[in-house]
């Protein structure tokens, strides 16, 4: 019998070639003089950056063929334009993350039609999968052309989603890292800082809520992209919580702040093996805080010794630097850090200062991380300035925030501890030790005997003597022997106990934190 | 070449160094009065002090270069 013939193809080599060329013609972004451009400034593409952000060949990418082709008029296919977004999965330390970012290679970074559905696509992703969010951002908003460059786009309808809401699910359901690499402008600029971490390459970054253009041309202000928002100006304003000094090390700072966090808020974050001995003890605590009560001492120092070795990473150190915040381990387990900072403005509440531990508690409440509070708190920055900059609200937000927190905490009092601001160290139930060298009470004496005893003073035969003999008396009286006596701390320890005291009370709240998994009562607002 | 500079602003206390003089990593420089705490400033590395651009009452501001250390 015969065999029957067929005409047509008896297999889809036709379309299988054609997908393999689109995923060719896609991996050229932007073609080799806009590579060689981006690479000229010393930039990477972001093809690169994702490498080398990933464990090796471990990116899965999603939507690599999405993008604009280009047909003659037979319908082939000449060329594809690429979604100037790139967007998939990938591992960190062998731990699955949602990554993406804009290809400046193409538009300049904004948003051609398929890139824009890819960008909104990466929270929404991050959120269903339950996976951590790391964002690489180089890329501008919207441009007055519309998405296509053939005229503005027609508006969405009434009942599309609301844009941001992924955007904010994200931040309330998983970790979310981004990193600013080159210029970031509108759209990507309120992404980076809808983050729990965030950090800005100071070779190759500027953060602009609009550029220079834009600026000039509303308000006659010239200014460069630099002058308006580079490093400078962000790492210490709080738009940013670190500067790195190129991408390499912001990516590594991005690995950084993921080991130490859960994939999502219904796990615990990962607990590491610690060879750091638990019971030791570093001597340097003993006089590391001055018995002359106004000399300043080193908080890092204290965070760094009583931590697991080499584990503090401290995030926002340049803005609100009052307070230092950070991740840190205790025997291997990741804790929140948050410590006064005396070296500067005495470490007082400052309104920056007490917005950069808001957010820090709100991370930590959000992710179920155990709070370690060192305090030196000699209250709410005051003058004529903390009066402008509304320090009260801003404070009294952090003690309220602390007063609502389910976490564990444990506070220990290494110094002051002093009016309404020390509230905010203290975490409700938590477990509080005291060094020798704590005092509290409502106002640090100084200021304190100026004001309640000031006729007495003034009618003293020596006012100075009598006021340094009554400030001598109320010192007593702030000791912590008598604080310990009413049981209003735990303990009183020498301060080379502090490390063993802790990673005590760490392995006793373990059967505490499955309990506190799910979502939290408030999230992290930026 | 091994700058330091100011933090804060504030007002210089004390100079302990002087052009000239070998100082060890660790060893204090000047003192600060920043918000009637004393802030000491330490060298962060051993060498020759190359240079002080601040003295004992001045006001200073943050970022302001104070001393700089030979290698």
């Amino acid at each position: 019998m015969a065999k029957l013939k067929y005409d047509a193809p008896m297999n889809w080599k036709t379309e299988t070639d054609e997908i393999a060329r689109r995923r060719e013609l896609a991996l050229e972004q932007g073609g080799t003089d806009a590579i060689a451009k981006q690479h000229g400034k010393g930039k990477l593409t972001i093809r690169e950056r994702i490498d080398k952000l990933l464990d090796t060949r471990s990116f899965e990418e999603v939507g690599p063929t999405a993008g604009a082709g280009n047909y003659a008029e037979n319908g082939e296919l000449i060329s594809l334009d690429p979604a100037n977004f790139v967007l998939g999965f990938g591992k960190v330390e062998g731990r699955r993350i949602v990554v993406g970012g804009e290809d400046f290679t193409m538009r300049g970074g904004s948003p051609s039609p398929a890139g824009l559905r890819k960008s909104v696509y990466a929270e929404e992703l991050a959120v269903q999968y339950k996976l951590p969010l790391v964002r690489l951002h180089e890329g501008s908003g919207g441009s007055v052309g519309g998405t296509g460059g053939k005229g503005a786009s027609l508006p969405g309808p009434v009942n599309a989603p609301a844009r941001f809401r992924s955007v904010a699910e994200a931040m309330a359901t998983v970790p979310v890292a981004t990193a600013a690499l080159g210029a970031v402008a509108g759209l990507p600029a309120g992404r980076l800082v809808a983050s729990h971490f965030s950090v800005m390459s100071k070779a190759t970054a500027q953060i602009l809520t609009a550029g220079p253009a834009v600026v000039e041309r509303a308000m006659g202000e010239k200014k460069t992209k630099e002058e308006l928002g580079g490093w400078k100006v962000h790492t210490k304003n709080g738009t940013v919580d670190n500067g790195a000094e190129n991408e390499a090390e912001c990516l590594a700072e991005i690995r950084r702040f993921l080991s130490y966090m859960p994939a999502n808020i219904e796990q615990l974050a990962p607990v590491n093996d610690c060879d750091d001995p638990v019971d030791r003890a570093d001597e340097a605590l003993l006089d590391i805080v001055p018995r002359e009560r106004r000399r300043a001492f080193d908080m890092r120092r204290v965070i760094n010794s009583v931590c697991d070795q080499s584990s503090f990473f401290e995030m926002g150190a340049g803005y609100g630097r009052s307070q230092i915040t950070g991740l840190a381990r205790l025997n291997g387990q990741p804790v929140g850090v948050w410590a006064n900072n005396c070296k500067f403005l005495a470490g007082s509440m400052t309104a920056d200062g007490a917005h950069k531990a808001r957010r820090f508690m709100e991370l930590c409440e959000t992710f179920s991380l155990p709070i370690i509070s060192l305090v030196d708190e000699p209250g709410f920055m005051i003058g004529s300035q903390a009066e402008r900059e509304a320090t009260i609200r801003h404070g009294t937000s952090a003690v309220l925030t602390a007063a609502m927190t389910t976490v564990p905490w444990a506070s220990v009092m290494i110094r002051r501890s002093f009016g309404v601001a020390q509230a905010a160290h203290y975490g409700p139930e938590g477990y509080v030790l005291a060094w020798p060298s704590a005092e509290s009470g409502p106002l640090p004496v100084e200021g304190g005997v100026a004001v309640a005893f000031q006729r007495e003073i003034a009618a003293a035969p020596d006012p100075e003597a009598r006021r340094k003999e009554l400030e001598e008396e109320l010192a007593a009286k702030q000791s912590p022997f008598p604080r310990a006596e009413a049981l209003g701390v735990h303990d009183l320890i020498d301060p080379r106990e502090t490390r063993i005291e802790l990673c005590r009370w760490i392995d006793r709240i373990q059967p505490l934190l499955p309990g506190l998994l799910g979502p939290a009562r408030f999230s992290v607002r930026p | 070449m091994t700058k330091i500079e100011l933090e804060t602003g504030g007002s210089v206390w004390k100079v302990l160094t002087k052009p000239g003089e070998r100082v060890e990593a660790g060893d204090t420089l000047f003192i600060l009065e920043v918000m009637k705490m004393e802030v000491p400033y330490e060298a962060p590395v051993s060498g020759e002090v190359a240079a002080v651009h601040i003295a004992e009452g001045d006001a200073v501001e943050e970022d302001q270069l104070a001393v700089e250390i030979a290698e």
